[in-house]
């Protein structure tokens, strides 16, 4: 093909992600086909419950994009993407949970002869959310909480910064590769001991319940709250998805990718590569606060348990078992694991009886997850996307993206070159 | 044709020294080459010549010594890797280095001089003259036919093709060429040597070859390194004739 | 036995007081108090103590022991009081027998826990000459617990005759003590406090503290004659509103309106939906609040209202102090200023002790992190599963306890069992995953972190969720105590010398064996190494189980003084990776000098802020986050070619 018979605009955007299309296609049906069995809008198949986990499921897949953004595309294996993820939630879970109070505290001081002052209402919400810490007064980080814009804006602001703050420090200093994984670990840990102490402000290991309640919705069914979350998860992913594949099919992935495969020849072209590291990371760590901030209304609670590192390990797994390098990837394996997962400790998995032993899979599911992760390792390092390459490989031989496998054995990160 | 170039140095390099671990691997060196001269340096291995070439591109920070620069005569020591490639230094390496993973096409196209800030990378899209000049440089470097290919698919050779390319597509006025011709047929060679000598014309470019033959074929000034420091500096006839470089190179 | 030294006591403390009196008779006294000695109360036992101790009879300390345990009896007959011995009666007063003990008609006194008490206190005097030095040593220990005026006499006069030096010295501080608090003249009080002064001991420091207790007052003027110990500024060192507080208590102040009194009072004078004039519904205002309670005010139906320009006026109207309650001004700034040389050798003691407690951390810290610089340092492999062996090794002990019920040898089993078991572990993960990984340390860190959660899952199933008991043998049980802010545990001490011999085993291994020279050479250059002849395979399977079984030998010992459960090993994974990172990789000197330093910043940290251990925590990790930033590659880091790109 000749260049300047290169396509443009949309139809470049496809070409560059063939699975754009089908991606937001398969989304959209299986929006559908959920809603026409949901309890509020169709038969009832699907469970509000169950569809609660869906519309959960959606957001661990759109966290497995932004992680596979970082890891996949640029190199970065962040173990602590699960940390933006958890304070989206708790962003959002404080106007939530703020409102919620307010509106309580409002009802119970209205039947007071003398209409209460700001400062009462504001002390009683203090009381009301601050009594299970044994304090009551509101910190100085509630004080956006009363405002749902403002608290929004924190959703993506929060993670941004402390993604922007703490990815200048790590990339100026040049830390890298297994360096850099560990000090992430490191961050999440911290913020996660953090939220645990009962004066950190947002409850210590109470973290914030009630969520499912939405604020002015009181009267509407868990049926249709559910649904409604189930579409702005089903939207957030495509719309996620859509900016990814923008960000990956330019330049911009070119010079992301190129920093995956080698780091100083992209600095001796001239590209500060901290720069474009430093906008990977932040971006996803966005992402990454918006996908929580959808998920933590539907989960109902949020705890600083939620930000331990073990959950971005997880996430990291989701993105390898999907096969990284692929945007459809990350979403396959979140989906496919965390509702596995679910299945399987959720006692939906018959036990074994060998006899002599039952193996009951509550017990022996993390033994299966994790064995069956050192062989996808060993044995697929495509994942599951490597499925979608055994199709596809029949009809056109041109791939773009990643494969990073022991087959291709010319193609190796950086820091193995050591 | 540009020894006796009155013109202010491009780039001066004035008694650099590094050691690592008390190994001087470069030993109070002072080099300098004009805005267009063709520069060969040779050496036997563990001279220096890897060192020294990471020392101007920023890799490696001397433990001493000046690196002025340009007509502004600025100090690329205070510069990132990413900053002196920006200044106009570009460096090819002697291993071949592209993004295998990546069409030679996107290689170029990343290699092509343009604003290299990460939100102009984000909106950048090639125009048309960005597509002109690409098919100008991969019909120079003989890929014209296989924009498309992986890089990774390429021969050796032509991985050294493409690596040229990008070099000329960053648009330097300093190239760090390191054993261009290794890996290349004859025929391939005299491409080279003959792209090597028309870019001279307006160029700076420094070789780095073991290959003596090549090296006459530049017929260029050449400069000898030997223990990292400068043995002996002139024509490749002048060079050859000095007796330290004769014991250098045949061992004592 | 009781019996026998109470009367060699009772001899050696009255022969010189019989000397003085002429022959004090104790059934004269007895008699005397009879009723009381037979139904003693505790309020009214005090004086006839005092009297038998007074008589300076020769049975007086063995009748007070016996009375004490419940050993004297009444006869009904007579009122005569006995001992029972070998059941015959004797009389208490001259030892006479008076024939076997009845079955009835004998009362046994028994003194209720009050008096028992009181004559335990009067006891302790017979008891500091007592021939049995833990006996004296008892009484001291009765004394420091509850110091009391009339026991200056008494300490004083046993001191000479005490041949046991440490027991001299101890009545010596303690008799200081005594005379600091009690003394009855300036000079010997200001003389006892100056001698206090070398000392840290708790005690002491309690002593100083009492004579320094204040009282805190208030009022129009500074009282005349006290003992100021110091001023209290409002605004300064006191909240305006704490002392106008203050004043409200001590009835020199009207009592403020806090905004619920105020909203209180509001509600009280509602009147046709309007309080003071103002409609109910605009007081959702604190302005409006305020302005009705002033028409109420205005009105005289509320009391005045208090706000911050009266609160401010009638505190600066007023002194507030705080007066020693001690009177003497000279035994005071004595006491203020060797509590003040105590309290700077008390600091320097807690910081040596702080640094033994940081450096037995660190030693946890470098044998948990050594085993994971080994293999990261020579294979640029980063184990996730680290941690699971040091679980491993911690479970091997805990099943050798259950086989061999000695812990002595139990723990000799262990530890090399321990080794043995996260040897072939270590091995066996090397050959079957980590070797077809090399080259993709990212891929690596993924799949030993499937191992990880699989074992740690496999441990719950096998051995439950909660902790199982690992015990150290007695000898490793207690402290070793220096002084009584200095002490360190023997298990922290065991685990420091574990550390430091692991320490040098791993310097002879990797300086001075073949198998070091050759993981040397893999180190540095595996393609070079292995054309000179050495299997690089081999070397990386014995390092990583070497660097494996180190870290069951770490589980040995930090099952012996932490829980063994499941998730031990996650708890020491990160604070393992922190002390390579810090340390830099493949040295062993850099992950001790990592160790070291996470140990006793750790331990700072916690110093400073003794109530938030996660905080401390938290504190580290953003440290060595900034640390990286100054050197990244670690405190001991390779330099040149070596350390590559």
């Amino acid at each position: 093909m000749t260049p300047s018979s290169r396509p443009s605009g949309l139809a470049a955007l496809i070409r560059a992600t063939p699975s754009l299309p089908w991606f937001l296609g398969a989304l959209t049906l299986f929006t559908l086909l959920v809603t026409t069995l949901s309890e509020a809008l169709g038969t009832g198949l699907v469970s509000t419950s169950f569809l609660k986990v869906l519309g959960m499921t959606l957001c661990f897949c759109l966290a497995a994009l932004a992680m596979d953004l970082v890891w996949g595309y640029c190199g970065i294996l962040s173990l602590g993407h699960m940390a933006f993820f958890g304070i989206g939630g708790y962003a959002i879970g404080m106007w939530l949970m703020y409102a919620r109070t307010e509106a309580i505290v409002a009802e119970s001081l209205a039947n007071q002869l003398i209409p209460p002052t700001e400062a009462e209402i504001r002390d009683a919400i203090g009381a009301q959310i601050f009594g299970v810490v044994g304090a009551s007064e509101l910190p100085w980080i509630w004080g956006l909480a009363h405002a749902l814009p403002l608290q929004l804006l924190m959703v993506v602001l929060v993670p941004g910064l402390l993604a922007l703050v703490f990815g200048w420090l790590a990339f100026r200093s040049r830390v890298t590769g297994v360096y850099l994984s560990i000090l992430t670990q490191a961050m999440t840990l911290a913020l996660s001991l953090w939220l645990f102490q009962n004066d950190s402000g947002l409850r210590g290991n109470n973290g914030l319940s009630g969520l499912q309640n939405i604020p002015g919705f009181e009267a509407l069914p868990q049926a249709q709250v559910a649904l409604f979350f189930f579409w702005a998860s089903a939207l957030a992913l495509g719309l996620g998805y859509l900016l990814f594949a923008w960000v990956v099919a330019g330049k911009m992935g070119g010079v992301i990718r190129a920093i995956r495969d080698d780091e100083t020849r992209v600095r001796f072209l001239g590209y500060p590569v901290e720069g474009f590291k430093l906008f990977v990371f932040t971006l996803s760590a966005v992402v990454a606060g918006i996908a929580g901030a959808l998920y933590y209304p539907q989960a109902g609670i949020i705890n600083p348990g939620e930000i331990a590192p073990i959950a971005s390990i997880y996430l990291a797994v989701w993105v390898a078992i999907g096969g990284r390098g692929r945007l459809y990837g990350a979403v396959l394996g979140a989906g496919f694991v965390s509702l596995v997962s679910t299945w399987f400790t959720g006692g939906g998995a018959p036990a074994i009886d060998l006899g002599i032993y039952r193996i009951d899979w509550v017990d022996w599911w993390l033994v299966l997850l994790g064995l069956s992760f050192v062989l996808v390792t060993l044995f697929a390092p495509k994942g599951l996307g490597g499925l979608v390459d055994l199709w596809t490989a029949r009809q056109a031989p041109e791939r773009h993206g990643s494969d990073l496998g022991p087959d291709e054995g010319a193609l190796r990160e950086p820091e193995a070159e050591r | 044709m540009s020894t006796a170039h009155p013109k202010a140095q491009l780039l001066e390099v004035s008694g650099v020294s590094v050691s690592f671990d008390g190994f001087k691997a470069i030993n109070n060196l002072s080099f300098s080459i004009g805005p267009a001269e063709l520069r060969a340096v040779i050496g036997p291995n563990g001279a220096g010549k890897t060192t020294f070439m990471d020392i101007i591109t920023g890799k490696t920070r001397p433990d001493a010594g000046r690196v002025i620069w340009g007509p502004r005569s600025q100090s690329l020591l205070a510069l990132s890797e990413a900053q002196i490639a920006r200044a106009g230094v570009g460096r090819k390496f002697q291993r071949p280095t592209v993004f295998e993973d990546q069409s030679v096409e996107d290689n170029l196209m990343m290699a092509l001089k343009a604003d290299r800030r990460p939100f102009r990378v984000l909106f950048w899209r090639p125009e048309s003259r960005d597509r002109e000049r690409i098919a100008e440089l991969a019909e120079t470097i003989g890929l014209a036919g296989m924009l498309g290919r992986r890089a990774g698919e390429l021969s050796h050779g032509q991985k050294q093709w493409l690596e040229i390319g990008m070099l000329l597509a960053q648009d330097p006025q300093l190239l760090l060429v390191d054993e261009p011709a290794a890996g290349m047929t004859p025929a391939e060679r005299e491409h080279t040597t003959a792209l090597l000598r028309s870019l001279a014309e307006q160029h700076a470019i420094v070789v780095v070859e073991h290959d003596m033959e090549f090296v006459r074929r530049l017929g260029c000034k050449v400069t000898v390194l030997h223990e990292g420091a400068v043995l002996a500096e002139g024509s490749l006839d002048h060079v050859t004739r000095n007796q330290e470089v004769i014991d250098v190179y045949l061992g004592r | 036995m009781l019996r026998a030294f109470v009367l060699a006591l009772a001899l050696a403390f009255a022969l010189p007081v019989a000397a003085q009196a002429q022959t004090p008779d104790l059934g004269a006294v007895l008699s005397e108090n009879a009723e009381e000695i037979a139904k003693p109360s505790r309020r009214s036992v005090g004086p006839v103590i005092e009297a038998l101790v007074a008589s300076g009879a020769p049975g007086v300390a063995e009748f007070l022991a016996r009375w004490q345990e419940r050993e004297v009896y009444q006869r009904e007959s007579d009122g005569r009081f006995v001992y029972i011995e070998d059941g015959r009666m004797v009389g208490v007063a001259d030892g006479a027998d008076l024939g076997a003990a009845p079955e009835d008609g004998l009362d046994q006194i028994r003194p209720n826990g009050g008096v028992r008490r009181e004559i335990a206190g009067a006891l302790v005097q017979f008891q500091l000459s007592a021939p049995d030095p833990a006996e004296r040593r008892a009484a001291l220990d009765a004394i420091s617990s509850d110091m009391a005026r009339d026991q200056i006499a008494p300490l004083e006069a046993s001191i000479p005759g005490e041949e046991l030096a440490a027991l001299k010295a101890r009545k010596t501080r303690l008799l200081d003590m005594l005379t600091a608090r009690f003394g009855s003249d300036t000079e010997a009080r200001t003389a006892a406090i100056a001698r206090m002064s070398s000392g840290v001991s708790v005690e002491l420091r309690g002593v100083l503290n009492q004579i320094l207790e204040v009282e805190e007052g208030r009022g129009a003027t500074l009282p005349p004659d006290a003992n100021l110990a110091r001023l209290r500024v409002p605004g300064s060192d006191l909240g305006i509103e704490a002392a106008y507080a203050e004043l409200v208590k001590a009835d020199l102040a009207p009592a403020p309106q806090s905004a619920e009194d105020l909203r209180q009072a509001l509600a009280a004078h509602i009147e046709g939906g309007s309080v003071g004039g103002l409609p109910l519904a605009r007081l959702s205002d604190p302005e409006a609040r305020r302005a009705a309670y002033d028409a109420l005010a205005a009105e005289g139906r509320v009391a005045p209202f208090v706000g911050p320009a009266e609160m401010m006026a009638a505190v600066e109207a007023h002194v507030f102090y705080a007066l020693y309650e001690e009177p003497d001004a000279a035994v005071t700034t004595a006491a203020a200023e060797a509590l003040a040389a105590v309290e700077t050798r008390v600091a320097l003691s807690e910081a040596v002790d702080i640094s033994l407690d940081a450096l037995s951390l660190a030693s946890i810290y470098f044998l948990a992190a050594i085993g994971l610089a080994v293999t990261f340092g020579v294979m640029g492999v980063i184990n996730m599963a680290h941690g699971e062996f040091i679980m491993m090794g911690a479970y091997t002990g805990y099943v050798v306890q259950q086989v061999i019920p000695d812990y002595t040898v139990s723990i000799l089993v262990a530890l090399p069992l321990a080794f043995a078991v996260t040897f072939a572990a270590g091995v066996a993960m090397e050959r079957l995953v980590i070797r077809w990984l090399y080259h993709r340390p990212l891929e690596t860190l993924l799949a030993t972190f499937g191992i990880s959660i699989a074992l740690q899952q496999l441990a719950k199933n096998i051995f439950g969720t909660q902790a199982r008991p690992f015990t150290a043998p007695d000898w490793l049980a207690g402290s070793m105590v220096i002084s009584d802010v200095i002490s360190i545990s023997y298990i922290r001490i065991a685990i420091f010398v574990l550390g430091l011999l692991f320490l040098g085993l791993l310097l002879f291994i990797l300086n001075r064996t073949r198998l070091g020279l050759e993981v040397r050479a893999v180190t540095q250059n595996p393609r070079m190494a292995a054309s000179m002849g050495i299997n690089p395979g081999r070397i990386n399977m014995l390092t990583f189980g070497l660097g494996s079984g180190i870290a069951g030998i770490a589980g040995v010992a930090i099952g012996l003084y932490a829980q063994v459960t499941s998730e031990m090993g996650a708890n020491y994974i990160v604070q393992s990776f922190m002390t390579v990172v810090v340390g830099g990789v493949g040295n062993v000197w850099g992950t001790l000098a990592g160790a070291t330093l996470i140990g006793f910043f750790q331990k700072g940290i916690e110093w400073f802020n003794p109530s938030n251990t996660l905080a401390a925590q938290t504190y580290m990790i953003l440290f060595i986050i900034l640390f990286i930033q100054v050197r990244p590659r670690g405190i001991v880091a390779l330099k040149g070619r070596a350390a590559g790109q």
